[in-house]
């Protein structure tokens, strides 16, 4: 089939985002340092969807896990529920991970945190991670076509890393944490 | 299924097809004094409500085979667990979604990523 190049479509992923779709015309674009993007697909039902994550890492490592990963549930169950929505299938969909670069030699390794709970999670949930290009030390661009899995990703060498999100939005995300509405 | 007991603790049924969000709650709750249960769908947890009883059910929206809607909907025309409360836990924050819920005989709604402390407290504010 010839597609015209009229009816492609771009989207930008921006940290703390969750996106699925079934359109064929459709690439989902993020740039990706210490921050993780999953892409998960369904090839038989052609369905996919990005999401793109940051995980804190504790304040005190001694007593805390290796970071923040209920954000990270949240956000790879958001992913999962949305491709669900359009008609995936849990059990045919296979990942592909990007990102969790060490931008910093000098901080904690946050990249390193973020690519473990990309890893865990994925194995836990039985989920087939089928590529992966995850930490190193540089930024990434990564396009992924959601209705056919395909990924094509640039390596950015000269990104400067203050341009790139260290910190997550705590603040903001964390508002309207958990809440409770009982009937 | 995953069973932790406590003597005097409110029992709690968690339903979530996710393994990671059932550890994760597993860890909440339990940590915090609960008896917990977990089913990985409104099905598991219909076949095992039938010959049990918990203080509390939790239930996601979003899962294979019987679906928390479906859960819920069952349980109420069932004699054993027509006045159980049943805490909805989703990533679901549509209105409609929620008045669904509403509907079927949720007895609330708790929206994902849930603090545990707010969790617990709704928890042992429904339990009787």
């Amino acid at each position: 089939m010839t597609v015209s190049p009229l009816s492609e479509r771009k989207e930008t992923i921006l940290q703390g985002d969750v996106r699925a779709s079934a359109d064929a015309n459709l690439t989902l674009s993020t740039v990706l340092g210490s921050c993780v993007a999953i892409c998960l697909y369904d090839p038989l039902n052609r369905i996919g969807g990005m999401n793109h994550f940051l995980l804190s890492t504790p304040q005190n490592p001694a007593t805390a896990s290796d970071c923040d990963t209920d954000y990270g549930l949240y956000l790879m169950e958001l992913l999962i529920n949305e491709m669900f929505k359009l008609g995936a299938n849990k059990t045919h969909m296979k990942a592909r991970a990007y990102g969790g670069a060490n931008m910093n030699r000098d901080l904690a390794p946050i990249g390193q945190s973020n690519a473990a709970f990309a890893r865990t999670f994925l194995r836990d949930e039985g989920i087939s991670l089928v590529y992966e290009d995850l930490e190193g030390e540089v930024a990434r661009r990564v396009d992924f076509r959601p209705a056919t899995g395909q990924v094509r990703v640039r390596r950015i060498a000269s990104v400067d890393p203050a341009t790139l999100p260290t910190q997550i939005p705590q603040a903001g995300r964390k508002r309207d944490l958990g809440t409770v509405e009982l009937f | 299924m995953d069973q932790t007991s406590a003597e005097q603790a409110i029992s709690v049924l968690t339903v979530d097809d996710s393994a990671s969000i059932r550890a994760l709650l597993r860890v909440a709750l339990t940590s915090r004094g609960f008896a917990v249960q977990q089913a990985e769908d409104g099905q598991e947890a219909l076949e095992w409500l039938a010959a049990n009883e918990v203080d509390v059910i939790i239930t996601d929206i979003n899962m294979p085979r019987l679906d928390g809607f479906g859960l819920i909907e069952k349980l109420r025309s069932s004699a054993l667990h027509a006045d159980r409360p049943i805490l909805v836990l989703t990533t679901e924050s549509s209105e409609e979604k929620k008045t669904r819920a509403r509907s079927a005989g949720a007895t609330g709604w708790i929206v994902k990523p849930f603090d545990a402390d707010k969790l617990t407290a709704a928890l042992r504010r429904v339990a009787h």
